[in-house]
């Protein structure tokens, strides 16, 4: 379609500053001091898996785009293979070998953004559906998390030792720590109540290292490549609201639901039911909430559909979090709230201007 | 072809449906007829196929599928035991045990000798992580095979855990809570046999 | 009807009209027993011999069966002959039953041969009717092995595993090892694997066909 011919057909005229790529690219920006801060706590094997990860995303967007005949640089230079890279990255075990992100960018970008019609297509959050394979197919693997190796620092793996770990899949002895998700519940399945667990989790009896409830929020734990620190996430979030590139209410809602859900079944039966507060400093809940949830494509598109959107998810992470077999739920719970986007933005539906809810035009009223 | 009849009708169409009913109704009955002996000599095979793999063939000259005993448990559950003997006396018991695991109760299928040490064991029905925790199974891995000829005070009762809550049996690479339920059930089964060894070994 | 186009009927159950690369039909067996090469060969030949049966004995009758009881009287031949199967499976070829029996049943509710009865068995004589029965059945194991081979090989690293159970010892060279177990993505043999080979067998078969220049044939049932 010529530009000509698509500005006489549709309205309106007003132009808008933002465009894909400037999306791309503020939410880059904002997700940029908690990666940096991962990629230093977590050292050289993580920055080889974050850079592998983008890289095969980006040459298989290009090989994508290729095969189906599409304009290869105006989409390759948005950006958005970039981003589905990133967010991957951050939501694998730091020091995975290199085939888990190379794949990972195969179940992303190929299966579940490309298969679908590329950018602005697809069903499904396609970092979600990439971790969500991975983790059910590498079990073993995909739950290797690291205790916190900052650079520079003793105990550190340098270069050789880290393209050892990376690309020779050699994972050293001692290294590995549990999450706090996954050593509450491994706990609670041999009895010990989860306040118990949770105090002997900050006092690291059982662990080589462990974080205080301070460290949790900071991000000094372990945890995958990106989502460690809360704090960093949340201004990188913050930001994206002030740009307006998202609004607040999926990540409101989300962090809302499971506080208030947390809180209450907590103070029902402490000894089975973590805090609310636990609930939304562990895990993914801050990288889910405001930059997973809060894709475009794969969420709804108006703010009534987004607060149901995002309670949803809170609901599914904390009942996933407690009943289900994994220790972290975000990935599950953003999956099933993408496959309902297109009901609850059926029944979202604003009203059109000078039509009733249902479509019908308004009544003209005469004047008698 | 023509057809001597109204088909219109509501109760031709009955009759025809009918018809058919009891025409296939004699061809199932036939076929269940002939193969009735042959898949009750299969369902017998099978329980003793799965019987052997606990108590091997060279302990019993009887059948144990057709000597067996129902005992209430501590939890109330009938168990129900399967008698291997040898000349009349009994040389080994086999019987279920439950033990959870990470995700839902797991089944286990245990032979025991009359002294009390394990012939064998072999996991009959799990919910656990394919890839994880799915190591206690004989198709996965060895791991289940250690514990022939354990019994209880060997090792001693404290060293029934798995090696990260200071016993002896390993746990799995990614997975504690499958390998602690599965020591667990085992261990519960060794002592059902003990609670009631004089019933068990009894000669009726 | 003069003579019946048997060339016709061999290509469209086998590949131009395939029961579930084109018409989408009997997708709960398809997701439910391609977990290997070999259940998906044997689901495959259990569901050809109950839709040959199936298709025989509604052609035969179908000058009996009226219109209005037609449904009731297919499903009573399908189920009838899915019990037989069940039976003489359990009682002689108990070593496959184990495998699939808990999924016998299901050919029941499978809507491919219920699909053929319904298009073909009762409108066409005897012969036509049998060999659509047999050939549609084929085609529906062909799908199935694939399938399944594609599932087992990305998925636990072998092929056609314990295909002496099914044919026979004498074909244990079947049984291949491509690569370590431990390098399977365990994804693909659980059900979403299912979903995500069966969607690329169905683009793999089309890419063919236009390949070949054939216009493509879309899916005009939906299954159950």
């Amino acid at each position: 379609m010529s530009d000509v011919a698509s500005i006489l057909q549709s309205g309106p005229f007003a132009h808008s500053t933002n465009t894909v790529q400037r999306t791309m690219f503020l939410v880059l920006l904002a997700l940029t001091p908690a990666t940096l801060f991962n990629l230093y706590l977590f050292g050289w094997p993580s920055i080889f898996l974050f850079a592998v990860t983008i890289g095969s995303c980006v040459v298989l967007e290009g090989i994508a785009l290729l095969l189906g005949g599409r304009p290869l640089m105006r989409t390759l230079t948005d950006g958005s293979a970039i981003l589905t890279g990133w967010l991957l990255a951050m939501t694998l075990p730091p020091w995975a070998p290199w085939w888990i992100g190379m794949l990972g960018a195969v179940f992303a970008i190929l299966l579940s953004k490309q298969a679908f019609g590329g950018l602005g297509q697809n069903l499904f959050n396609p970092a979600m559906v990439a971790r969500v394979a991975l983790l059910v197919s590498f079990p073993v693997v995909m739950t290797a998390w690291i205790a916190p190796h900052p650079l520079f620092t003793d105990g550190a793996p340098d270069i050789t030792q880290s393209i050892a770990i990376t690309f020779g899949g050699e994972m050293p002895d001692g290294v590995t720590a549990a999450t706090a998700l996954g050593y509450v519940k491994t706990e609670l399945s041999r009895g010990i109540p989860v306040s118990q667990s949770l105090i002997e989790y900050g006092r690291g009896s059982n662990l080589t290292y462990t974080p205080d409830l301070m460290d949790l929020a900071t991000g000094y734990k372990p945890g995958s490549l990106g989502e460690t620190s809360a704090i960093l996430i949340l201004l990188g979030g913050l930001y994206l609201i002030r740009k307006r590139i998202i609004t607040w209410h999926i990540p409101a809602m989300v962090l809302g639901t499971l506080f208030i859900i947390g809180t209450a079944f907590n103070l029902l039966d402490s000894s089975r039911f973590a805090p609310g507060l636990f609930h939304v400093f562990s895990g993914a809940t801050f990288l889910g909430a405001f930059f997973i949830a809060t894709d475009y494509v794969t969420s709804p598109v108006s703010i009534r559909g987004q607060i149901v959107f995002g309670i949803g998810i809170g609901l599914l992470t904390w009942v996933i979090r407690t009943f289900a077999g994994y220790p972290e739920g975000m990935a599950f719970a953003v999956l099933l709230m993408n496959s309902l986007t297109p009901i609850i933005d059926q029944y979202t539906r604003p009203r059109l201007f000078g039509r009733t809810s249902k479509g019908e035009p308004l009544p003209i009223k005469v004047q008698a | 072809m023509t057809l001597h009849f109204n088909k219109e009708s509501t109760y031709t169409h009955a009759i025809i449906l009918g018809i058919f009913c009891l025409g296939f109704g004699v061809f199932l009955a036939l076929t269940e007829w002939i193969t009735h002996d042959s898949v009750l000599a299969r369902a017998m095979e099978d329980r003793q196929n799965s019987l052997s793999q606990v108590m091997p063939a060279e302990i019993h000259d009887n059948n144990p599928v057709l000597d067996t005993l129902t005992i209430q448990d501590g939890e109330g559950r009938d168990i129900t035991v399967y008698r291997a003997r040898k000349a009349g006396l009994v040389t080994g018991v086999a019987y279920e045990t439950f033990g959870s695991g990470y995700a839902g109760q797991m089944k286990y299928m245990i032979g025991v000798d009359a002294n009390g040490y394990l012939l064998g064991v072999r996991v009959l029905s799990h919910k656990e992580t394919p890839g994880l925790g799915d190591k206690i199974e004989i198709k996965k891995g060895d791991w289940i095979l250690q514990f022939t000829g354990l019994s209880i005070g060997n090792p001693p009762i404290e060293k029934w855990k798995v090696k990260k809550d200071g016993g002896q049996f390993d746990q799995f690479t990614g997975a504690t809570i499958t390998p602690r339920g599965a020591v667990k059930a085992i261990l519960n089964g060794l002592q059902f046999f003990d609670a009631h060894r004089a019933q068990l070994l009894e000669v009726n | 009807m003069a003579t019946a186009n048997y060339n016709r009927i061999i290509r469209d159950g086998l590949w131009d009209n395939n029961g579930v690369l084109v018409m989408l039909l009997g997708m709960c067996p398809t997701m439910a027993m391609t977990t290997s090469a070999t259940n998906g060969l044997g689901m495959g030949l259990a569901t050809a011999v109950v839709m040959a049966a199936s298709n025989l004995m509604v052609a035969a009758f179908r000058n009996y069966i009226t219109q209005e009881v037609r449904i009731p009287v297919y499903i009573l031949i399908v189920a009838a002959n899915v019990t037989f199967v069940d039976l003489t499976m359990n009682a002689w070829m108990h070593e496959l039953y184990k495998v699939l029996g808990l999924f016998i049943p299901l050919i029941v509710s499978n809507c491919l041969p219920l699909a053929r009865l319904e298009s073909f068995a009762s409108k066409e004589p005897v012969m036509p009717a049998l060999m659509d029965g047999i050939f549609m059945g084929l085609g529906f194991t062909l799908a199935l092995t694939l399938i399944g081979a594609i599932r087992e090989i990305t998925g636990s690293g072998t092929l056609f595993a314990d295909a002496s159970l099914l044919l026979g010892p004498a074909f244990t060279f079947m049984e291949l090892r491509i690569m370590p177990a431990d390098m399977g993505v365990l994804m693909m043999i659980l059900p979403p694997g299912g979903f995500l080979v069966t969607g690329l067998v169905v683009v793999g078969k089309r890419l063919l066909d236009l390949r070949a220049g054939k216009s493509i044939q879309m899916a005009g049932a939906h299954s159950v």
